[in-house]
Order: structure tokens, then C-alpha cells, then sequence
């Protein structure tokens, strides 16, 4: 179980970052928590002939939030930092929910919110309630910036929308409307250390009766190579008046949509089963709180 | 090609040479000659190879040693007070039984010092999230459970850092 040999470097501005990525291209990796990174290059999956070390990178890091604008998340910014974080739990719970669940204290300690996106893992955790709450992320290269819906970024099981010499540096996340509430859940084997066969989150907006819904985005992970976002929910619910009715058919819905594989964690039948409780569970919890906003 | 780091480890500064691809578990364990850190899975699953970076534990089987220049490093033999007298997690977790092979221990110790410094009450269920991380293979989680809430009280009582 050794690494390959690698030349190491550790820049210590964004500049610099961008400057070595632009002249090793894809022949670097960035190793921000090296959670995902160093486990693949011991299976040997990887074997990158350098390595940028963006953990030290002060402009990646730490999260910026401005009322009325939203938050900004450096993608270097640890999980725990997001799942500890006081206006992350009062303004994006979905995320605080998600940052909670992912790995173990020690995985949170090292693993950052970029390299959950950048890892493009079907099952990852945090992009799932990010795409419900509508995040966009930052990528900068030698030639400048460019800004992207996640949901058009992370593209299929390990793909992401990266070109040659370009990094993801931030997550910009719009404030939330009003009468909105987000919440994230998940099924797997156990709690910790586990890989999700299921999770998904709910984002919903209310109108001012506390009933009629007026948008909701409703995201699935593990059922699909990238996060799958609902059409058919939102399609049923926007507009009209919550109701278990609703939410049965909604649920259904959502199911349907899935396209699961059978896999050591779970069998893709199962998984279309609780496609429907997670969405179940998800629009009811998101709908009480967001009455309580 | 191996060049000349500098680990501040249990508050000793060793200068050791490293390859970039070598791990801060076997630097600690081979070169520095510090054992109490056990290498488990080498995957970064069991929680064995845990030490703290600069207070937070995390898993030194994933961590590449010349990434932690600069940093504090805490391993299970730097918790012991010069006066030879253990910590109260340590000396908790003898006065339970709270060890049974031993190998999981060092690892389990330093998750829950973490935990204790970050809130000395917690509760039953934060603590058993608090080393979900950390895996028993002697399924011994009773006791060390027990031993890290007694340890908590011992250090909300004692002020004991």
C-alpha cells in the first residue's frame, strides 16, 4: 500500500496555485484533505506525478456570510469547519445536515467541501443539499474566472466540468427566500464511515398563506452518476397546496425518476424504495420548518 | 528524493528525512520511533493510526508527513504530564477495563481528549458519534464508552486540560 513517487509542492498563494497548475496541467493533482486523493493512489487507481498541496491556502479557505447576498465557502474549507459553523446551521441547515453525516470526526477534520464536489462521487454527501440550495461554484485558472451551477459542474461518476489548468476556489450559496427551509437525510449501512446507498435534500419555498408551495428543488444522490435533480416533483407541487395525497404522489414521483445500480451496498430495487420514504420524510420536515421561518 | 523536514511532535521538534509520498503514521512509527500510533487498515477507515494536528484528530495513515511542517503534532505518548501522571482519558479507560487488545486504544484515547476538550459533558449518544470513527475489533464499546464520560466528569471537576 505505497504512494507513488511524486514531486510535492506547497504553494503558499492562489497565485501561485494557479501559476504550477497552469504548467503541469493534468499532470498534478490538488491534494487539499486527502481523503479521497491518497486512498485512490494507494489502490493505485491514481498515480499523479505531482502534487499541489492547497491546504495552507488562506484566499481557499473559511466561510464569508453578507445578509440579503448569501455565503461564500472556500473550497478548501474543512467539512467539520462547515458542520460546526453557526450561520451554516441557521441558514443553510441542509448543508450543516449533510457536513454532520460525512465520514467520521477525524475524515471532517481533514476532508474539504472542494474535494466532495471535485471527487465527483455518485454517493458523495455535501452536493446533494448544495444543488437544492442552488450553489455555484467558482473554478479560476492562469486566464481568469468563470462561474457555474454545481449541478453543471459535477457531470458523471468522477467528471467533472474542470479544464486542463483550472481549480474549483469557492462555493457561492444565494440567501435563502423567504418562508424557505432545506433539509438533507440519507439511508446506508451505518452511520459512520459509511457510503450512502441513498441521500437526498429538499429545499422549498412557501407563499404567504404557510401552505401553497412555490418552488421546492428536490435532489437525489447515490441513485444516478451525479446528483439527479427531480423534475416531476417540483412539475406536481409547485402551486398547489400541501397534502399527504400530494406528497404520496410526489414521492412516488421521485422514485420513478431514480435510475439506481445494484451494488454491494444496496440493490437498486431497495434503493427506488426508499427514494420514496427519503422524499416522504424530506418534503414533510421541510415543509414544517419552513412554516416556522 | 528525500529531503530534511521538521515535525513538532508532542512539543519535540525531530528533524527527519522524508519522501514526499511517505505518511506521517509511518514517519512517526519507523523514523521517529514513537510505536503508541498503530497502523490499522492503511486506508483511512479504522480510526487506529489517530493523532491530533493541532488539536483535531485525524488519521495519519492519509496524511502525507511533509504536509505537516509547521504544525502541532499530539500522539498517545505525549499525553502523559511530565510528572509521569497519565491523563484522566488514560487513566479512565484503566480504571474501566476499558482496554482489551489494546490496539484500537491509543487511537480511541486521542478521538475522545478531543471530544472532552471540546465539551467535558457530553452525552452517551454524542459520545458514541464522537468515535464512530474509531473501531473496536474486541467490540469492547461498553466500557469505553463508560470510561470516556467518567473521564469527562474527572476533568470538569479537576479543570484538567
Amino acid at each position: 500500500m505505497f504512494l507513488n513517487h511524486f514531486n510535492y509542492f506547497a504553494p503558499q498563494s492562489a497565485a501561485e496555485v494557479l501559476d504550477l497548475l497552469g504548467r503541469l496541467g493534468s499532470r498534478a493533482k490538488m491534494l487539499a484533505g486527502g481523503t479521497d486523493l491518497l486512498v485512490l493512489m494507494k489502490d493505485k487507481v491514481l498515480a499523479p506525478e505531482y502534487l499541489i498541496d492547497i491546504a495552507n491556502i488562506a484566499e481557499f479557505k473559511g466561510i464569508a456570510y453578507e445578509p440579503g447576498k448569501g455565503a461564500v465557502i472556500g473550497a478548501a474549507t474543512k467539512i467539520a469547519e462547515i458542520e460546526h459553523s453557526a450561520i451554516i446551521r441557521e441558514k443553510y441547515f441542509a448543508l450543516h445536515q449533510a457536513a454532520g453525516a460525512l465520514g467520521s470526526v477525524q475524515i471532517r477534520n481533514m476532508a474539504t467541501i472542494g474535494g466532495n464536489s471535485c471527487n465527483a462521487s455518485p454517493a458523495a454527501e455535501t452536493p446533494t443539499p448544495l444543488v437544492a440550495l442552488g450553489a455555484e461554484v467558482v473554478l479560476a485558472s492562469l486566464t481568469g474566472e468563470r462561474k457555474l451551477p454545481l449541478e453543471q459542474f459535477i457531470l458523471d461518476n468522477r467528471k467533472t466540468a474542470l479544464a486542463e489548468g483550472e481549480i474549483l476556489t469557492k462555493f457561492i450559496l444565494p440567501e435563502p427566500a423567504p418562508r424557505s427551509a432545506g433539509r438533507y437525510s440519507y439511508i446506508g449501512l451505518r452511520d459512520a464511515m459509511e457510503i450512502d446507498a441513498v441521500n437526498m435534500a429538499v429545499n422549498l419555498v412557501l407563499e404567504e398563506d404557510d401552505l401553497t408551495l412555490k418552488d421546492l428543488k428536490l435532489v437525489m444522490g447515490s441513485v444516478a452518476p451525479r446528483p439527479l435533480v427531480s423534475v416531476e416533483v417540483p412539475g406536481l407541487l409547485s402551486g398547489r397546496e400541501f397534502s399527504d395525497t400530494l406528497v404520496h404522489e410526489a414521492s412516488r414521483a421521485a422514485s420513478g425518476e431514480a435510475t439506481p445500480i445494484s451494488d454491494i451496498r444496496a440493490s437498486a430495487e431497495y434503493r427506488q424504495e426508499v427514494v420514496a420514504v427519503l422524499a416522504r420524510r424530506l418534503l414533510y420536515e421541510a415543509f414544517a420548518a419552513a412554516k416556522e421561518v | 528524493m528525500k529531503q530534511l523536514i521538521a515535525l513538532n511532535i508532542n512539543d519535540n521538534v525531530y528533524e527527519v528525512p522524508v519522501d514526499p509520498r511517505d505518511l506521517l503514521v509511518d514517519v512517526i512509527r519507523k523514523k521517529v520511533g514513537l510505536t503508541g500510533t498503530k497502523k490499522g487498515c492503511g486506508l483511512g477507515d479504522c480510526g487506529a493510526c489517530t493523532v491530533l494536528i493541532d488539536g483535531s484528530p485525524v488519521l495519519s495513515c492519509i496524511t502525507l508527513a511533509i504536509a505537516c511542517q509547521g504544525k502541532k503534532i499530539t500522539t498517545i505518548e505525549g499525553l502523559v504530564e511530565n510528572s509521569g501522571r497519565l491523563h484522566p482519558v488514560q487513566q479512565s479507560f484503566i480504571d474501566h477495563g476499558a482496554v482489551q487488545c489494546g490496539f484500537c486504544t491509543p487511537g480511541m484515547i486521542l478521538t475522545a481528549k478531543a471530544l472532552l476538550d471540546r465539551s467535558s459533558r457530553p452525552t452517551l449518544e454524542e459520545i458514541k458519534r464522537g468515535i464512530s470513527g474509531n473501531i473496536c475489533r474486541c467490540t469492547g464499546y461498553k466500557k469505553i464508552v463508560e470510561a470516556i464520560s467518567a473521564a469527562g466528569e474527572t476533568i470538569s471537576q479537576e479543570g484538567v486540560k
